[in-house]
């Protein structure tokens, strides 16, 4: 069926449908559904939304009513459970009004001659069979609850003397109980402080391959070998006009002993602030690499290393086209200064960290120039 | 059956009764009501209505639906009564009136029936707006 054209506003008679909800809106949804088939089945096209509200209200409240009068009379009779009678005598109730055949005679005993029967006999033998559209579950569902299990059947025995085990069990203690959780881990500070070491010694070795190959690529000196740096000699250091990385020279060119120069150029070293990118690192990766590898023979490696050469650089402005400007002393003194000390991995490497986080520093300020 | 045994009556007059009524409830189960029975089931739970037989259900379910159907009969020929004629001019059709329930057939054919479902009118544009439909009739 169709929604025909409103007579009256629709907003309004929705409303109060809504507030006429008090069966609830699914019963009323199928019984609106039913109503409309039955007007479809007597003839109609359309409805209007009032109308069938009002129709759908009236067969819920036949039914009610029949239901009632059917309880009543079956009371009456001093039964719980209706029957065919006390139905039957509802439907007389409620034909009264209209009037049937037979309503003066009174039927108990024959039911089926009773006028409301005899009409509704004819009703089905007469109408069509329209059965409801959709498929109707079971409703209302009742849910199954699930009850709190008592004591017994829990297993458990009340604290308190007076409560009954049959009563429904008291909630675990962790769920009222906060308790603090600690993680349970076995610690060995041994296996902690040489783990973390190690982590140490990863961590700057890959730093300092990291920066050795920014050196390396920044170089243009004919050295192509993996380990530019540490080839090369001492006359690359004046072709690399244009670059800023200068390439370390060897100890022999420099001239240089070691010996003499650490207790001069220490205290100088540790002055220096500025360093370009390359003169710092060289000795650093050298020592860290010889380090980490070989372990705790720094000094003997020390003499395959150069030394570096170090630009000085003005305060504020990077001047990196500056070969000719080599201040040898910088490079020679770090350097120097971890020859003395041989067994202090640790020193050593702490110098090298400061070193590292120093050219770091700088580096940010490379990609300014 | 049920409450069969609270009378005493000639046996012979009782069982055709008896089988009358059978063969009438077993012609209910063939007829399959548009009400649904478990719409009538939850309202008949509702109001106290107790009995585990499906055939007490679809006789108050085809009780109802016949009683509507009265109801949307009369309605029907309310409609069909008014004089009011709609010329659709597409159609080129007279007489052409879609049959649609209106709130006021369906109050016209519910007073018959006792049940008064009268409308408030929205506005009043006539002079016998809101008046009894009875007087307003004549």
């Amino acid at each position: 069926m169709s929604d025909g054209g409103e007579a009256e506003g629709t907003r309004d008679e929705q409303n109060g449908s809504n507030l006429r909800s008090g069966d609830g809106d699914y019963s009323r949804a199928i019984s609106r559904v039913a109503m409309a088939q039955i007007c479809e089945g007597v003839g109609f096209e359309g409805f209007n939304e009032s109308a069938l509200d009002s129709l759908v209200d009236i067969a819920i409240r036949y039914v009610c009513e029949l239901g009632k009068t059917t309880r009543f009379y079956a009371n009456s009779a001093g039964r719980t459970g209706c029957n065919i009678f006390d139905v039957v005598q509802g439907l007389e109730d409620l034909g009264k009004p209209l009037g049937f055949t037979g309503a003066s005679e009174v039927h108990t005993d024959c039911v089926v001659s009773s006028g409301a029967i005899r009409e509704i006999k004819e009703y089905v033998d007469m109408a069509d069979e329209v059965p409801f559209a959709q498929p109707v579950p079971q409703f209302p569902v009742i849910r199954e609850r699930r009850m709190i299990p008592s004591f017994l059947q829990m297993g458990e025995t009340p604290a308190f003397k007076h409560v009954p085990q049959w009563l429904p069990a008291f909630p675990d203690a962790h769920t009222y109980v906060r308790t603090p959780v600690w993680n349970e881990r076995l610690s060995d500070p041994r296996t902690d402080k040489i783990e973390l070491a190690r982590q140490h010694r990863k961590a700057e070795r890959s730093l300092l391959n990291l920066q050795q190959r920014l050196v390396c690529n920044g170089s243009s000196v004919a050295t192509t070998s993996a380990e530019p740096c540490n080839g090369g000699n001492g006359s690359g250091v004046n072709n690399n006009g244009n670059l800023s990385l200068e390439k370390p020279l060897e100890a022999e060119d420099i001239g240089v002993s070691r010996v003499s120069i650490p207790p001069k150029l220490s205290s100088q070293a540790q002055t220096e602030k500025q360093v370009s990118l390359l003169e710092t690192f060289a000795p650093a990766i050298e020592a860290m690499k010889d380090g980490l590898d070989s372990g705790s023979d720094g000094e003997k490696t020390f003499p395959e290393k150069r030394d570096s050469v170090f630009l000085e650089l003005k305060g504020g402005k990077k001047v990196f086209g500056e070969p000719l400007d080599l201040k040898i002393r910088k490079a020679v003194g770090r350097t120097s200064s971890w020859f003395g000390h041989e067994g202090e991995k640790d020193d050593k490497k702490r110098r090298v960290e400061f070193i590292l986080r120093q050219s770091l520093e700088n580096q940010q300020e490379l990609p300014q120039l | 059956m049920n409450g069969q045994t609270s009378h005493q009556q000639p046996k012979d007059g009782r069982h055709d009764d008896d089988t009358a009524l059978t063969e009438f409830l077993a012609s209910l189960m063939d007829y399959t009501p548009t009400i649904p029975d478990e719409l009538v089931e939850h309202y008949l739970a509702k109001s106290g209505f107790q009995c585990p037989d499906t055939r007490l259900t679809r006789l108050v379910a085809v009780a109802t639906q016949k009683f509507i159907a009265d109801v949307a009969t009369d309605a029907l020929q309310q409609c069909k009564a008014r004089p009011a004629v709609i010329k659709d001019k597409r159609d080129k059709q007279q007489k052409e009136k879609r049959l649609i329930l209106t709130m006021e057939d369906l109050s016209k054919a519910l007073r018959e029936y006792g049940v008064n479902v009268k409308h408030q009118e929205y506005f009043a544009d006539t002079p016998t707006a809101g008046l009894d439909p009875a007087s307003r009739d004549e």
